[in-house]
């Protein structure tokens, strides 16, 4: 039609330099090629075999409750309660071993299960009781940590006290552990597979869709007939369900449980969501997550080796700046959401600015 | 004798439209002055221009009077110098903080006192008090959150909080729909406050859709039609027909012949549907049949589709879409009677502005383009690119933010959004509202293939002409229920607006007037 004729799409502004690099939605991938060349060439022993193998393993919990962390954030559900998932799987999984004769894997999958059952409460919480999941899953959190004294006696669980030795057989922890290609550990495969199936389901099925649908207009979602409560519900389910797993890898690796397993672990893995939802297609996504925890671990590595004594305080300090600096560019941004005023209905003519068709 | 406040030569022109043209008012003490007019008439403009939202054009005079007689020019367009001119606001949302108490909320305004720096609650609450009871509220604890309080009892908070201090200025208060909220029992409560301040000297400007009011409390009024004023006159030279003769002025004539009845199945059948402002509706729509549903606001125009759709919690009665009974409040159910519904609200209910185009028009249903769970993409693309192209979308793609398409083509978004799921029946809440011209004619096209095609049609609007051009049978609601239905010929602007605005028999107003 005519009006079709005459109206032509603007012409694409010429995107200034920084863009055109993509330094806003490239700039973790841009920060870990630094610190690789920076380290790389100020510290001998950071490129080497052994330390690389160190920062990828170290940082595989926080990898994968960062994935479990960025289900529910898709559709604008917070889960603040994986760290803590994360620590009651683990003190339950070594709880048992340690009382029960269960075959210690099938002591994981338990575990794994009542983390799953903790998530669905947590869901009921947040759909039923209508508590903003904020709130839930932050209260869930002290509860879960009750359970874990209660689970674990209060006691660092490491070796059986009658027999002296680890509570966790050997042949159950190098299931996890033992070294495939590249000598890193199945472990790191593992959640490599886990994110390859959490980008899937996040990108590619209608799940995923629906999820950040929801997370962008919820109401509007119902209205298409989006059921937005069982997402939001089976998102909680998922999230801990995954956070469990998590517990189940920190069994293979470390193989002790202390009060302080869990709960250190949420920061870490909500600033890598955050700092990597500012990456590649600028909302939470799990390749960016990646990154985002990979590029912060290389960088707190360079700097520990770079002051060899005393650096404890390094890797909270970049967590806590990356943390801040990242959702400040994403909320500038307009990928999180920051409450706005309800835009008021109005029944006066809009002054149009000339936004013809 | 002076006036109060006196404005002369005042417009405003927005990009491409006069929403004020040469306007006029005095505002005299001890007065109610009435302004009314139909949506787009520019009385939500000079509200906004008075409270300072809004920069009038150059050319204007304006000028107001202080207690002691003296003149003062006053800058319009500023919102501290209305202030400081004395003009009060009590807008149609309150504006009050609703976890806050009566006590709270009326501090917010003029500041607590305090006492070595901390709030001294037994002054500040004596306050409130004492300017809740000069306006006849005085039978609530001014301590218990606002947002417990009964709908009146929220306007007299707002209307102390507008009045606190008015000895030191405040000469004007301007109520902007004032009932729009207010259960019919609790409007007489208002008016009773309104003459407390009247007989104080204070000039109230009444902004109203409703002229039962306007007889009921104005003394003056001041009509408005598209940015024009067309009359200022004292309310007891006009009545009720003369009043929407002003107002509405122009006969439209139905220029498009519309779709009519192409089937005898009934495939919209609402029975006793009630909630919100909607009371007791039984209609029912036919294959190819256009029903607009016209309506102030307040009349339940704005309800019945929500209520009709799922879209609100509380309906009663029974909806039957293609002959499938949908439960209240599940909007999924809906979709899935082979319906489709759009909502007033474009932004909040219907466009989720962090999706692309082609993710917002799929939204809801994916299953034609899901294999093994997965989404493919390529099949969702082709379909999203044939709706851009018949319903011509203007956007530079599919996989661009909706946020960068003009408002028109995100509600073509929404139509299609809704039309691939191959509905026949349709319920559509304000199709055009704040679209441009072209982009209407487009959509309302649409509108007629549906109908054309087969289906049903509900449609609600307060756009009247739209209504004339798009339906076969307009229903005109007042007060929740059907008051008038209009066919054929008989479907024009004026029957519409006459329709909905007439009032219920004349009851007792004169005795409010004597009564001032």
């Amino acid at each position: 039609m005519t009006a079709a004729a005459t109206t032509t799409a603007p012409a694409k502004p010429r995107r200034p330099l920084t863009q055109r690099l993509g330094f806003d939605r490239f700039s973790a991938l841009y920060l870990w090629a630094a610190f690789m060349i920076f380290f790389g060439i100020t510290q001998d022993n950071f490129l080497t075999h052994t330390s690389i193998n160190l920062v990828l393993t170290g940082k595989v919990v926080v990898a994968v409750l960062g994935l479990a962390f960025l289900i529910p954030l898709a559709g604008a559900t917070f889960d603040l309660s994986i760290g803590a998932l994360m620590g009651f799987s683990v003190a339950v999984t070594m709880a048992l071993a340690n009382k029960t004769s269960i075959p210690q894997g099938l002591c994981a999958l338990i575990a794994i299960a009542l983390c799953a059952l903790v998530g669905f409460i947590s869901g009921f919480i947040v759909v039923k009781l209508n508590v903003n999941s904020f709130i839930a899953t932050l209260g869930m959190s002290q509860v879960l940590g009750a359970l874990c004294i209660l689970v674990s006696g209060n006691r660092t669980l490491n070796n059986n006290e009658a027999t002296g030795k680890p509570i966790l057989s050997a042949s159950y922890r190098d299931f996890g552990r033992r070294q495939l290609l590249f000598d890193l550990p199945a472990y790191f495969y593992f959640m490599i597979l886990l994110a390859i199936v959490v980008w899937f389901v996040l990108e590619h099925t209608p799940f995923g869709r629906y999820m950040f649908a929801t997370g962008g207009n919820r109401e509007a979602a119902r209205l298409s007939g989006v059921k937005t409560n069982r997402l939001t519900w089976s998102s909680l389910v998922i999230s801990a369900t995954i956070a469990g797993f998590a517990g189940t890898i920190h069994t293979w690796k470390v193989g002790v449980y202390n009060s302080s397993t869990g709960p250190g672990y949420l920061f870490p893995a909500i600033a890598a969501v955050f700092f990597g939802a500012s990456q590649l297609k600028g909302r939470p996504n799990v390749w960016g997550t990646l990154i985002a925890v990979f590029a912060l671990a290389f960088g707190v590595k360079g700097l520990q080796l770079t002051f060899t004594s005393g650096t404890e305080w390094i890797e909270p300090l970049f967590e806590g700046a990356s943390l801040l600096i990242a959702v400040a560019f994403a909320s500038r941004q307009g990928i999180v959401k920051i409450p706005k005023r309800k835009p008021k209905t109005d029944a006066t003519p809009p002054p149009a600015t000339g936004a013809g068709g | 004798m002076h006036p109060l406040l006196r404005i002369e030569h005042l417009s405003k022109t927005f990009p491409g439209q006069v929403a004020l043209d040469d306007v006029s008012i005095t505002l005299e003490p001890g007065r109610t002055h009435a302004l009314v007019g139909q949506n787009g008439s520019g009385k939500s403009t000079l509200i906004k221009i008075l409270a300072g939202y809004h920069q009038p054009d150059e050319g204007y005079t304006a000028s107001y009077w202080r207690a002691d007689g003296t003149e003062q020019p006053l800058v319009l367009g500023s919102a501290a110098d209305a202030e400081a001119a004395g003009i009060r606001f009590v807008h149609q949302d309150l504006g009050l903080v609703e976890m806050l108490s009566s006590v709270e909320n009326l501090a917010l305004g003029v500041g607590f006192t305090t006492k070595a720096g901390r709030i001294n609650w037994k002054v500040d609450t004596a306050r409130a008090r004492q300017a809740l009871s000069e306006i006849g509220f005085d039978d609530f604890d001014v301590k218990m959150p606002v947002g417990l309080l009964t709908a009146s009892q929220k306007t007299g908070v707002a209307l102390a909080r507008a009045m606190q201090n008015w000895e030191n200025g405040a000469t004007l208060l301007v109520l902007d729909e004032p009932t729009a909220s207010l259960p019919g029992a609790d409007v007489q409560r208002l008016f009773d406050a309104i003459h407390r301040l009247k007989a104080r000297g204070v000039a109230i400007l009444y902004v109203s859709h409703h002229l039962d009011e306007v007889f009921a409390i104005a003394d003056d009024v001041t009509i408005l039609r598209d940015g024009h004023l067309i009359a200022t006159q004292p309310v007891a030279d006009l009545d009720h027909s003369r009043l929407i003769e002003l107002m509405i002025g122009h006969t439209m004539q139905k220029v498009v012949a519309s779709s009519a009845r192409t089937g005898d199945r009934v495939l919209i059948s609402l029975a006793g549907v009630s909630g919100g402002n909607v009371a007791n509706i039984d209609l029912d729509i036919h294959e190819g049949e256009v029903v607009g549903v016209a309506g102030i606001n307040g009349s339940g125009r704005e309800h019945l589709i929500p209520l009709a759709t799922g879209q609100i919690p509380t309906a009663t009665g029974e909806v039957t879409l293609n002959g499938v009974i949908t439960p209240p409040y599940s909007p999924g159910k809906v979709l899935a009677a082979k319906s489709a519904f759009l909502s007033a609200d474009r932004a909040v209910q219907g466009v989720v502005q962090t999706l692309t185009v082609l993710e917002n028009t799929t939204l809801g249903n994916l299953t034609k383009h899901t294999k093994f769970g997965r989404i493919l993409k390529k099949n969702e693309r082709v379909e999203v690119k044939t709706w851009i192209e018949r319903l011509r979308v203007r956007t530079a793609g599919a996989e661009v933010p909706i946020t960068t398409l003009s408002g028109g083509n995100q509600q073509k978004v929404l139509f299609a959004r809704g039309l691939r799921l191959e509905p026949t029946a349709l319920m559509l809440d304000e199709p055009t509202r704040g679209i441009d011209v072209g982009a209407k004619e487009e959509i309302h096209s649409i509108i007629d293939n549906a109908a054309a095609n087969g289906a049903a049609v509900l449609v609600a609007s307060t756009d009247t002409d739209e209504l004339v051009r798009l339906s076969s049978r307009v229903i005109i609601l007042r007060n929740g229920v059907i008051a008038a239905e209009l066919t054929g010929a008989d479907i024009t602007s004026e029957n519409i607006e006459h329709a909905q605005l007439q009032s219920k028999p004349a009851t007792d107003h004169s005795s409010h007037k004597e009564s001032a």
